[in-house]
């Protein structure tokens, strides 16, 4: 829920409970005056009855409106107290019942008591109340959303501030190279809220950019030396000078300065990845790049006898990196590949959806957890890097692609879903 | 043909030197930037070897300020920088190859001889040695006038071992050659051991000697001796 909402609701809750507490509290102080104005009155009416008894004997004027009866009768008991209490009495004319106010008392007029009720209606002092409180009621309510209004408003324009704050903050990528530039605020906590995040941002910047400086300078620093030691080791075979002893440790310090600069070039790439270095998009087709490779790997396929079934839709296009494009998917195919078995299949499938790349394989299922970890491999090539599904894994999150891997039918199928919208169905099965 | 090697990392270039020393060139070496562009004003070159990242300025520029004094000479570019970009203004530029630090020297090589065939024949030439003749531009190969049924790949390793003839050509070197980054070099050894069998095959079927050496597991040797 947003602030201003909550904020707005409490007010809105709150206030209607004081009010409706309010209105009852009023309502009955209410009453309570009327009352005592009416007792007043009645009081005033029973001297004047009792005057008007006792000098006429029995005979008493009638009431002087409709609103007020008296009635007299003769009782024998004497001198109780003044009773005031409200009673409903029929109408007639109107045909309900009526609240009255009622002063009982009795009277002794030459020894013979008589009991006296003064009713006098409260109909109208009634409806007096209830007007009253419907307009107080009108009125209140037309405060509360005045001052609703007025305070969204006013939120609104106080947040302001805070809110393209948050919004640039969620926009702010690192790799942009663009000002975080924040609006000014004349509220003293935003205006500290952005300095110190354009304080943090700074910071993180600057270690950012030292830490991608350094990448880069130790893929040069790296790079340089092992194309000096590969470049000598070269010379030094072309010498012909050495028995079979020493050639076979040339050729391994060979092999492994030539895998260090592959490992180098490769965690440099996952880095770049990372670092979301490669911001350039065009639509790539994942038919012609397969269609590359797929030349380039033709005699290693045919020497594994490895039968290739191509289900590619030519219309695809991705918006992606060329070249991430490129490693995603020679990954996917070099791995088929290398995993295959002698006269086993390469299914190689593009949809608007997805694509798989499924091979035959060993008949045990990997462990999915470590598939895509790095430096993992599998006991059949211990010479691999590891690192190739870890690329493809880093691609799939740049591009928010989704990768799954599944064992079937002696196939290991690797899926990258591009098109989650369209719903595809993992399981749907290889035809 | 006159080669300028233009590589600010003396041990580098020497390297260089020393593996097409006996390939009937001429090479000078250069260390910077302005060292590079009074060698390129005084004198004519068939060949640059071009690192980008020098010293006292950018190998990249040196080529511009080449293509506008509009030198003819082939543009090897060598770069510990193996970003698409970089790869990708290099050869709009007008670099006739792009090596990635660290590479073979037999790659260079092989990318060299190309440059001076183009150089020579204007493209249209023949690449003769001894009985086998090979014509690059239509990727046919030839022995004793007859022709080699090859593949692809089998006609590019025929081609590369030309090139680098009488050197040992290490297995890592031809993948790279082959493949470039698709493969990694442990998993296409089988490969290159079944393609130089075949290689090895054809040419011996159409009269062709055993030049095709194995070095004890390293590599191999296109011996002429």
């Amino acid at each position: 829920m947003r602030l201003l909402t909550k904020t707005t609701l409490n007010l809105l809750s709150i206030s209607l409970f004081i009010y409706l507490f309010g209105v009852i509290a009023f309502y009955y102080s209410l009453r309570l005056q009327v009352d005592g104005k009416v007792n007043t009155e009645m009081e005033k009416r029973k001297n004047s009855i009792v005057r008007q008894m006792e000098e006429a004997h029995s005979s008493v004027s009638q009431p002087p409106g409709r609103s007020e009866m008296v009635l007299i009768k003769p009782v024998d008991k004497t001198g109780s107290q003044d009773h005031y209490a409200d009673t409903l009495i029929y109408s007639k004319e109107e045909h309900r019942y009526q609240l009255y106010r009622q002063l009982a008392f009795t009277e002794t007029v030459n020894d013979q008591s008589f009991e006296v009720r003064i009713f006098k209606s409260l109909e109208e002092t009634d409806s007096l109340i209830v007007s009253i409180i419907m307009t107080m009621t009108i009125l209140v309510i037309l405060l509360i959303l005045t001052l609703l209004i007025v305070n969204r408003y006013s939120s609104r324009m106080v947040w302001s501030a805070f809110y393209d704050t948050i919004e640039k903050i969620n926009r702010y990528d690192l790799n942009a190279h663009e000002d975080f530039a924040l609006q000014d605020s004349d509220v003293k906590e935003f205006s500290e809220l952005n300095r110190v995040l354009h304080a943090m941002t700074e910071r993180i910047k600057n270690d950012y950019l030292n830490l991608k400086e350094y990448t880069e300078n130790a893929s040069h620093e790296i790079q340089t030396p092992l194309a000096i030691i590969n470049s000598k080791l070269e010379l030094l075979l072309q010498s012909g000078e050495m028995n079979e002893k020493q050639y076979k440790a040339l050729a391994d310090a060979y092999e492994a300065s030539i895998r260090l600069s592959k490992y180098n070039s490769t965690l440099i790439l996952l880095a770049k990845i990372e670092n979301k270095q490669f911001p350039e998009s065009k639509m790539v087709s994942p038919e012609a790049i397969l269609k590359g490779l797929l030349e380039n790997l033709e005699d290693l396929i045919r020497s594994k006898k490895i039968e290739v079934v191509k289900q590619i839709d030519p219309e695809v296009r991705l918006m992606m990196n060329p070249y991430l494009a490129e490693m995603l998917i020679v990954n996917l195919v070099k791995n088929a590949v290398r995993h295959n078995v002698k006269g086993g299949r390469l299914l190689v499938e593009v949809t608007s959806t997805c694509i798989r790349i499924s091979n035959t394989g060993s008949g045990v299922s990997a462990d999915e957890n470590l598939l895509f970890k790095r430096f993992y491999k599998s006991t059949t090539s211990p010479e691999s890097l590891g690192l190739g599904l870890a690329i493809v894994q880093k691609i799939c999150a740049l591009y928010g692609f989704e990768i799954a891997y599944q064992f079937r039918e002696q196939m290991h199928c690797m899926t990258v879903v591009y098109n989650k919208n369209a719903g595809t169905d993992l399981n749907r099965s290889i035809s | 043909m006159k080669i300028l090697i233009i590589e600010d990392e003396k041990t580098l270039s020497d390297a260089i030197v020393e593996y097409l020393d006996g390939e009937g060139h001429l090479c000078e070496v250069v260390y910077n930037f302005e060292e590079s562009i009074e060698k390129i004003e005084l004198y004519e070159y068939d060949c640059m070897v071009v690192d980008i990242n020098l010293p006292d300025g950018s190998g990249l520029d040196l080529i511009r300020l080449v293509k506008k004094k509009s030198i003819a000479v082939g543009i090897i570019i060598v770069s510990a920088r193996n970003s698409l970009d970089n790869r990708i203004e290099g050869l709009e530029i007008g670099a006739d190859h792009y090596l990635t630090k660290p590479f073979h020297l037999a790659e260079l090589n092989a990318h060299l001889k190309s440059i001076h065939r183009r150089i020579s024949f204007n493209g249209n030439n023949e690449l003769v040695l001894n009985e086998i003749k090979l014509i690059p531009d239509e990727h046919r190969a030839f022995v004793l006038d007859q022709e080699l049924v090859l593949t692809k790949k089998e006609y590019e390793l025929l081609l590369f071992f030309i090139s680098n003839k009488n050197k040992i050509i290490t297995k890592a070197g031809l993948a790279e050659h082959l493949w470039g980054d698709h493969m990694d070099a442990a998993d296409s050894y089988d490969f290159i051991y079944t393609h130089i069998k075949n290689l090895r095959r054809e040419l011996l079927k159409k009269g062709c000697k055993d030049y095709i050496k194995t070095i004890y597991g390293l590599g191999y040797k296109f011996d002429l001796s």
